[in-house]
């Protein structure tokens, strides 16, 4: 019997684990949460903005029941305000700006009445306050204990397609609330953080006459030609080190996967097939996942760098045409209805390579483009629906959703 | 030990409901909302460019570069497809001949484009092939392949932004363009 119960036990836990397996109807048994406002400084608009922001990004944390009634109070009352008395967490904050214009947040947790937590923020100017949003929302997240959500802090940068030809890159949070245009004019597109700390990145210019990939150092703004390839030239994925970058090139017309060494400025090809092999996405340090049509349509294969053994990884769907992977974990975007004449659905879907278990993700619309948090916790996406242009964060383990739409222009790739 | 016997339990249980439903509850806000139908809107007559006899009839010797590159039309693909279908190897066949004498002197960049189901790489991969399958075809007719660059554009370069199917056929092309 004890043994059943701990096979039992062990079987479960393990399974726990499993992100393809939906997490459903949990929010009864979240603790709830409600925000108070002490502020001192500040109109009551942006009181509200940033109000909402960290309603906002509690609730994309998914680990509280987050009461959206805006209340105010002062800092150091010794009780919650008499609505929230029956909230199992208290978030109160503080913002007042200082001498030098700097905008300053103090925030404290309670949890029944005593303090749990408290901390201080500042930056120096108001209009990017939505970070300060996101880093109490982090912090609360860590004292917490959950699993991190360090991708909240990290930056989105994503091309914007405001006409034919033309196009824009911008660096954004990832609610698009702060939104920086770094590479104005032309049409330039596919941009890739360079490295993990996010300080430059490249992208992809097709104004020359043969496409060109370059780099941007953010701080110096130091622009620099990395390679060119007729027709196509585009950088896929970066290695966690930075040092090894996955291309779609396509020598002679000719789309295939090259492995490229920044410090050598060496390439290798990676892939020999003569259709198309594009989209390569690092698995760990020497193996990636690729799109290839091989089989007569786009579909998800796999190989170790400088092998020419290649494994079919996806065997649902008959049009798989882009892809991410995290240790065990495939994000996978298939056609849902093949058809020349009427709308086309596109879902993402997630499959464990080890389990088999394939869960669908999105619902509704053009879903694409996805990209695994560093981390593997969340899936970043491109949703096109209704003529809206939408970037949407997946909570694996929460089993949730969100989208964040894009004022004006279209998204046509992005990475964090 | 019963607490952790307990829990375990409790997550298998929770496991277990969460594996009894088929369909993930997600978007859910977004699905009340009905695509519109497809209009039914008639046929766009994509070949309004001028007849070749009243190009030639203004001059030859006087043509500009902007000229030439509209005799040069552009060259239609199926869905998903990317084989020069047999209504646009005339086309094709007229290009070539094009190329290799009014713009003989300039060299031909194919622009490889797709209709907007999808900002991945796979569909700039088959705008690209699209140029390909166009570039092959002009070598074959006698264009030197040195004078002729690609690029693929994927779904972002688009001259019909409705949602009609005679819209996207109109996207799922090759235009050309002449360079110095």
């Amino acid at each position: 019997m004890k043994l059943f119960l701990s096979l039992l036990m062990l079987f479960s836990l393990s399974f726990a684990e499993d992100s393809t397996i939906e997490v459903i109807k949990r929010v009864d048994s979240l603790p709830s949460i409600a925000v108070e406002d002490s502020s001192i400084s500040y109109d009551d608009t942006f009181k509200m903005r940033f109000f909402k922001s960290i309603v906002a990004d509690l609730n994309v944390i998914s680990i509280f029941n987050v009461d959206r009634h805006y209340r105010e109070t002062h800092f150091n009352d010794t009780n919650v305000i008499v609505n929230n008395k029956d909230m199992n967490y208290v978030l109160r904050y503080k913002m007042f700006e200082d001498d030098n214009g700097a905008l300053n947040i103090g925030i404290k947790l309670l949890e029944e009445n005593k303090l749990v937590l408290s901390k201080n923020y500042k930056v120096g100017r108001k209009n990017i306050y939505m970070f300060i949003s996101h880093a109490i929302a982090y912090d609360i997240n860590e004292f917490m204990g959950e699993a991190s959500v360090a991708w909240m802090k990290r930056k989105v940068i994503f091309s914007r397609i405001i006409a034919p030809k033309k196009s824009e890159i911008v660096i954004a949070d990832y609610t698009l609330t702060y939104q920086h245009t770094i590479v104005k004019g032309g049409f330039n597109v596919f941009p890739k953080w360079a490295n993990r700390a996010q300080k430059s990145f490249y992208y992809t210019a097709l104004d020359a006459k043969i496409p060109t990939l370059k780099h941007v150092d953010i701080k110096t703004a130091k622009v620099t030609n990395v390679i060119s390839s007729d027709g196509m030239m585009i950088c896929s994925d970066v290695s966690d080190d930075g040092k090894t970058l996955l291309l779609t090139m396509a020598k002679d017309g000719q789309p295939d996967v090259y492995s490229y060494k920044t410090n050598t400025k060496k390439y290798t090809r990676e892939t020999k097939y003569n259709g198309i092999d594009v989209n390569a996405q690092f698995m760990s340090k020497d193996k990636m996942v690729f799109i290839s049509n091989r089989l007569g349509y786009p579909n998800v294969f796999a190989k170790r760098l400088g092998s020419s053994e290649v494994e079919q990884m996806i065997y649902y769907g008959k049009s798989n045409s882009a892809c991410s992977a995290h240790g065990e974990y495939i994000v996978y975007k298939a056609r849902e209805s093949s058809n020349a004449f009427s709308a086309n659905t596109f879902n993402l879907h997630l499959i464990s390579t080890k389990t088999d278990f394939i869960r669908r993700l999105t619902a509704t619309g053009v879903n694409e483009f996805p990209r695994f948090s560093k981390d593997g916790d969340a899936i970043i996406f491109i949703k096109n629906y209704m003529a809206q242009s939408s970037i949407g964060i997946i909570r694996l383990k929460h089993n949730k959703n969100y989208l964040f739409p894009l004022k004006y222009g279209r998204v046509q790739s992005m990475d964090w | 030990m019963k607490s952790i016997v307990l829990s375990g339990v409790v997550a298998a249980l929770l496991v277990f409901s969460g594996c009894s439903s088929k369909d993930p509850v997600v978007d859910a806000e977004t699905q009340e909302v009905e695509a519109p139908a497809a209009q039914e809107v008639k046929a766009v007559e994509t070949e309004t460019v001028s007849s070749e006899s009243s190009v030639i009839s203004s001059g030859t010797d006087s043509l500009t570069m902007s000229d030439i590159e509209k005799q040069l039309t552009s060259v239609y693909f199926d869905f998903d497809k990317f084989n020069i279908r047999a209504d646009m190897q005339e086309k094709v066949t007229t290009s070539a001949a094009v190329a290799n004498a009014a713009a003989s002197a300039y060299s031909v960049k194919l622009e490889g484009n797709c209709d907007e189901w999808g900002s991945d790489e796979y569909n700039f991969a088959l705008g690209l092939k699209r140029a390909n399958a166009v570039k092959k075809a002009l070598v074959a007719e006698g264009v030197d392949a040195a004078r002729v660059a690609m690029v693929s554009y994927g779904e972002s370069n688009p001259v019909c932004s409705d949602k009609t199917k005679d819209c996207w056929a109109q996207n799922r092309r090759v235009d050309f363009k002449l360079l110095p």
